[in-house]
């Protein structure tokens, strides 16, 4: 019990702490979109995020992200951008590292592996309209492709339409795919799903709608259809947004509705989610859970991020004392360009029943991006 | 003095607003005591605790319940794998993965063999090791599910149960289409089945005889290899089509719950098998007959499914570009755009008086010639055989007569 209070209070304190925190810049995810102001897609090949970098996002990555500069003084900057030739590009992201997880009443466990090493293929079939595009999971096991998809756009980028296999359009799209709000709606990057989607970027508005066939990479079981739609509004201080997911099914209809948001206060990029879902057709029938999160990056000098994250979980909300939460810390660091690495502390806290709920974990991680 | 002036700054105002939100929404954010729940956190009045045990009840109690089903049920499960009670051994005995096909979830009695297992210890050759996110399974607890697998991965026992069985799924997927007919079809029962009542009486696949309609003169039966109980699950049944020809069609499988034979389950009641659209199928009584249909549509009379699945894997193997005077590399059958710029009233160059598409005419259309084989000139295609079954030839004969569109 004293564990499980004392969560709230060690992340009181960071947050009591973090608004006099200093700050500056960090590396991927949502909240370099929060912190820059800019759509998903200005800095990556997918309108909805994740995946290939564009040549900003390349540069950005290069430029704005590392600690220290490579060049000599009075150097010209030489940008990796991705494109080999005019019409094709490629680009990669490495993820190796270690960790240590400590699970109540079990010995404690420690793996040191290379994660994963993901290729970025797009194609411009006719430059600006017409491109096919490859997210390919190349180790450590077989090789798979996550994303495969061609895509039509309008001249101005305003609209567009793709078919193929594709991460779906839901909420923040974080890199953390076991946090509640991904894992629990089953939207990540381990999910992607066949089918099509249209989109809008006009002003300050993001939007997309996809039809796929709704089981998360599986074949199709039955005529339903799954439809997931999300909408942002992005200013260059904050953003709001909501998504929408209906999936018909045979086996049980899933309904999913979330807000989110993102701020900018000074050095600390804010981001939050809450998710409702409702599940028909589970062995007790309809059930309804809540998840939410929250998260503070706290830029605090170029090249440096630090992460807090509170989670929340609510498996049944007909069922009291099943609640799960989660506490992430995490330290980034971008010392050269092509180099983050990161270390973390992630303490799980639920039902003492269940010891995988309360296992603590520490980890380090080297990513390459290109 | 000094913390009056950091209040009055604006933006730190909005910060400890902020955080003084979040510490609200924290406050109200503990996590349960668990009180009154058993380990996957359901009420202990749902069945409570079960030691672990080598056995399907204590492993869903224990691994899936508490572990799996947070992902693995619904709607969404990925891979369409169900672990929730009503589903996970349908879902996993005898049953291929999907992605790795040529091993089955659970392979009875060969648990080294069996993706589950491959999955739990992180040995598999595609996706993350299970559970996703969390810490992995201890090799005690994986061994439980080894011994059930070793010791034939046999269902949840139980007393008999006093409904009629109903169907949960079918593969392939009713109303789906597939290019060629699947090697085997694989129906699902929520209870074990008897197996003496799966044969070819109570289980009939039929195709339509080329006009989507059933009923009438040209339906066509279908002689499977094999019609039977799964030998792993009492649940499945198994229909083998290995060596049956693959016909474009609308094919229809019917698993009779009426009539003198009829699958059963080994409480001897016949299936509920109505089918409205969705799995489970039934209408809560015992009778009534499953009939879903299924798709078998290989190619079509179009240049891009000519393309895809004769020009592309076929002939362009040596009908490759650039154009000139000589064959083979003569003629570019390597995409739609150069396939079309080849043959569509373009004059050959071994019958020069004729051309290799001649639109709306496939009878005087030279590339008909050299596939059915009755061109005076040179080998039939494509060279050295196999050469192409007459109902694609018949796919590309009804493309030319319909115009030869691009």
């Amino acid at each position: 019990m004293n564990g499980r209070r004392r969560l709230p209070q060690r992340l009181a304190m960071f947050l009591c702490l973090s608004p006099l925190a200093i700050s500056l810049s960090a590396f991927a995810e949502p909240h370099l979109a929060v912190q820059t102001g800019l759509k998903c897609g200005v800095c990556h090949t997918s309108p909805s995020g994740g995946g290939m970098r564009t040549i900003y996002g390349n540069i950005f990555a290069q430029q704005e992200l590392p600690a220290n500069s490579l060049l000599k003084p009075g150097e010209a900057p030489n940008f990796w951008t991705g494109r080999v030739f005019d019409y094709l590009a490629v680009g990669g992201d490495v993820r190796g590292g270690w960790s240590q997880t400590s699970v109540p009443g079990q010995e404690t466990t420690s793996t040191s592996e290379l994660e994963e090493f993901l290729g970025y293929v797009d194609l411009q079939l006719i430059p600006g309209n017409l491109n096919a595009y490859v997210d390919a999971k190349l180790r450590p096991e077989d090789a798979v492709i996550r994303e495969g998809y061609v895509k039509l756009s309008t001249s101005n980028g305003r609209y567009y339409l793709r078919g193929g296999q594709f991460f779906l359009p839901y909420g923040l799209r974080i890199q953390d795919d076991s946090a509640f709000i991904r894992q629990i709606p089953g939207i990540n990057y381990n999910t992607p799903d066949n089918g099509w989607e249209v989109g809008l970027e006009k002003d300050n508005w993001s939007a997309q709608l996809a039809v796929t066939r709704g089981t998360a990479g599986g074949p199709e079981i039955d005529s339903g259809k799954q439809y997931s739609t999300l909408v942002t509004y992005v200013t260059p201080k904050w953003r709001v947004g909501g998504s929408l997911n209906y999936n018909d099914s045979s086996v049980g209809d899933r309904r999913m509705q979330n807000i989110f948001g993102g701020i900018r206060t000074g050095r600390i990029n804010w981001l939050a989610e809450i998710d409702y879902i409702i599940d028909e057709g589970t062995p007790t029938g309809r059930r309804k859970s809540w998840m939410s999160f929250v998260e503070a990056n706290i830029a605090a000098r170029k090249g440096h991020n630090f992460k807090l994250t509170f989670e929340y979980y609510d498996p049944d909300v007909d069922v009291s004392e099943d609640q799960q939460n989660r506490l992430s810390v995490v330290w980034e660091y971008f010392p050269i360009k092509f180099l983050q690495t990161r270390i973390g502390y992630r303490w799980n806290d639920g039902i003492p029943q269940n010891p995988a709920q309360n296992r603590e974990s520490v980890f380090a991680e080297v990513h390459i991006p290109f | 003095m000094a913390l009056s002036r950091l209040i009055k700054d604006k933006q730190c105002q909005i910060k400890i607003a902020l955080s003084q939100l979040v510490l609200l929404i924290l406050a109200a954010c503990s996590s349960g005591s668990g009180e009154g729940l058993d380990i996957s956190g359901r009420p202990i009045s749902e069945g409570g605790d079960v030691p672990l045990a080598a056995t399907l009840e204590s492993i869903q109690a224990n691994i899936f319940n508490p572990h799996c089903i947070t992902c693995h049920s619904g709607a969404a499960a990925p891979q369409g794998l169900r672990l929730d009670v009503d589903n996970s051994f349908s879902n996993l005995v005898g049953i291929p993965s999907s992605e790795v096909s040529s091993l089955l979830r659970v392979a009875s009695s060969d648990p080294n063999n069996s993706y589950l297992v491959q999955k739990l210890e992180g040995t598999a050759s595609v996706g993350e090791q299970m559970p996703f996110g969390g810490p992995p399974l201890p090799q005690s607890t994986i061994d439980f599910v080894r011994q059930w697998i070793t010791d034939g991965a046999v269902p949840a026992s139980g007393p008999n149960p006093t409904t009629p069985p109903v169907i949960v799924s079918l593969t392939p997927a009713p109303d789906s289409v597939s290019s060629t007919l699947p090697s085997q079809i694989l129906a699902s029962f929520d209870q074990d089945i008897d197996a003496e009542t799966v044969n070819t009486m109570s289980v009939q696949i039929e195709r339509s005889g080329g006009d989507d309609q059933f009923g009438d003169a040209n339906d066509v039966t279908i002689i499977p290899t094999s019609v039977g109980l799964s030998a792993s699950n009492a649940r499945l049944a198994v229909v083998d089509l290995t060596g049956v020809t693959s016909v474009e069609d609308l094919y229809r499988v019917t698993i009779r719950g009426d009539g003198a034979s009829t699958v059963q389950s080994i409480s001897v009641i016949s299936l509920d098998g109505e089918f409205f659209d969705s799995f489970p199928t039934g209408d809560g009584v015992e009778g009534g007959d499953f009939i879903a249909a299924f798709d078998v549509r290989g190619v079509q009379p179009t240049l891009l499914s000519i393309q895809e699945n004769v020009f592309t894997p076929v002939c362009s193997v040596c009908h490759t570009g650039p154009t000139g005077p000589n064959l083979p590399a003569g003629m570019d059958l390597s995409s739609e755009t150069a396939s079309f710029a080849s043959l569509v009233t373009v004059a050959s160059i071994e019958q020069p008086s004729i051309m290799r598409i001649a639109v709306a005419d496939a009878d005087s259309s030279y590339l008909i010639q050299k596939l059915e084989g009755t061109a005076t000139v040179g080998d039939r295609m494509p060279a050295g055989g196999p050469f192409l079954d007459q109902e694609t030839v018949d796919a590309i004969r009804a493309w030319i007569d319909s115009g030869a569109s691009p």
